[in-house]
């Protein structure tokens, strides 16, 4: 029963998505082996933001959506032992506007979950980490911590 | 007794009843009103009744001399409902006829085109309008990190087209531009069908320096 509800949110966002999206940015259902789409799991890319250290880098990043979405928000994920202070080992983005009993709101689209991650990139939450080495050469050696994250920017080229 | 005669009443209220009778019913019930119309009635209108009845339609062709009047207007209003009606057809006949011209034009022309095809098949070739007809178009958004410029190419048009048009209007070497749908490089042979897109939908273009471009984006770098 919800799920028809996630599903028809999910068609209207890749709709609006299509349509108007940030530069850089990609956002798009998986597509089966089989050749059908799975509104469920979105895979995207977030650039990182001209002039910063990040720029140069397209991070990929993967949303999963519950039965329950909107109600409940995407997990999102990058890859494993991804370098940001809150960023959680297994990729999981720990952020305000993605925790269901903080800041999520039904009405949040997958454009402002985007956006939001790459503000988030450059800059972190110190006061709610979620790994230990990110969260420590960002508290402690910044010039370690710079050079960390553009050497994860080349890691990531753009696929195109 | 009073009951009996009223129920006698009805029996002898009849219309065309002899006057006698009647006499004798008021004195009967001298304060009964209904008698006393009955009198009326029949005095005056015994005959006209059956004259209403059988001749309603007669009396009034003949009396109504003082109604051509309304008459007048009626076949007034008529007319008017009539113009507007002859107005109507006239205006689908023209419609019909103009339809019809439009068709024999149709016709002419794929007639004039179908021989000048027969006669020469170069020329044939060198004019494609006629497929435009069924070609369908599709608007697409090239987005840079300038913004959005929007281009109007047929869904079976190859991009390297739209791509060279894309970079006569920004000004930039086409080999240094990269170009993606949704984080899938387009290669210059596909078409719009082909990727499956819509009205509106968005194509990245990024620029690169690694590629052999123009010589002045490697100088500034």
């Amino acid at each position: 029963m919800s799920g028809g509800i996630a599903r028809g949110r999910l068609a209207e966002e890749r709709k609006s998505w299509r349509k108007n999206h940030p530069h850089g940015f990609v956002a798009k259902p998986e597509t089966l082996p089989d050749g059908t789409v799975n509104l469920m799991v979105w895979h995207c890319t977030i650039p990182g933001k001209t002039g910063t250290d990040w720029e140069g880098g397209y991070f990929p990043l993967t949303l999963h959506f519950s039965e329950d979405y909107p109600s409940k928000p995407p997990k999102c994920k990058f890859p494993a032992n991804f370098f940001h202070p809150n960023v959680y080992p297994s990729g999981t983005v720990c952020l305000s506007i993605l925790n269901e009993d903080s800041g999520w709101r039904p009405a949040i689209t997958v454009k402002q979950i985007l956006v939001g991650i790459q503000d988030l990139l450059d800059q972190p939450n110190p006061s709610d980490p979620a790994q230990t080495e990110g969260y420590h050469l960002f508290i402690q050696d910044s010039t370690e911590y710079k050079r960390r994250v553009r050497q994860q920017a080349k890691q990531y080229p753009p696929l195109v | 007794m009073a009951d009996f005669t009223e129920e006698l009443e009805p029996l002898f209220d009849y219309s065309r009843v002899q006057p006698l009778n009647l006499i004798c019913l008021d004195d009967d019930e001298p304060s009964a009103s209904p008698p006393k119309k009955r009198n009326k009635a029949s005095n005056s209108a015994v005959e006209k009744v059956d004259d209403d009845s059988a001749n309603v339609v007669v009396i009034e062709e003949e009396e109504d001399w003082l109604r051509p009047p309304p008459k007048v207007s009626k076949k007034l209003g008529d007319d008017s409902v009539l113009k507007a009606l002859r107005l109507q057809k006239k205006e689908l006949a023209s419609l019909a006829e103009s339809a019809e011209n439009v068709v024999r034009a149709v016709e002419e022309s794929v007639r004039k085109e179908l021989s000048s095809l027969q006669s020469s098949s170069d020329a044939a070739a060198a004019q494609p309008p006629k497929p435009q007809v069924e070609r369908n178009k599709v608007v697409i958004s090239i987005q840079d990190k300038d913004g959005v410029k929007q281009f109007r190419i047929y869904m079976d048009d190859k991009f390297e087209r739209l791509f060279k048009m894309y970079a006569d209007k920004v000004k930039l070497d086409l080999q240094s531009l990269v170009f993606s749908f949704d984080g899938e490089k387009i290669g210059p042979a596909a078409t719009p069908e082909a990727l499956g897109m819509e009205d509106n939908d968005i194509i990245e273009v990024r620029a690169t320096s690694n590629k052999k471009g123009v010589s002045s984006t490697k100088g500034t770098r």
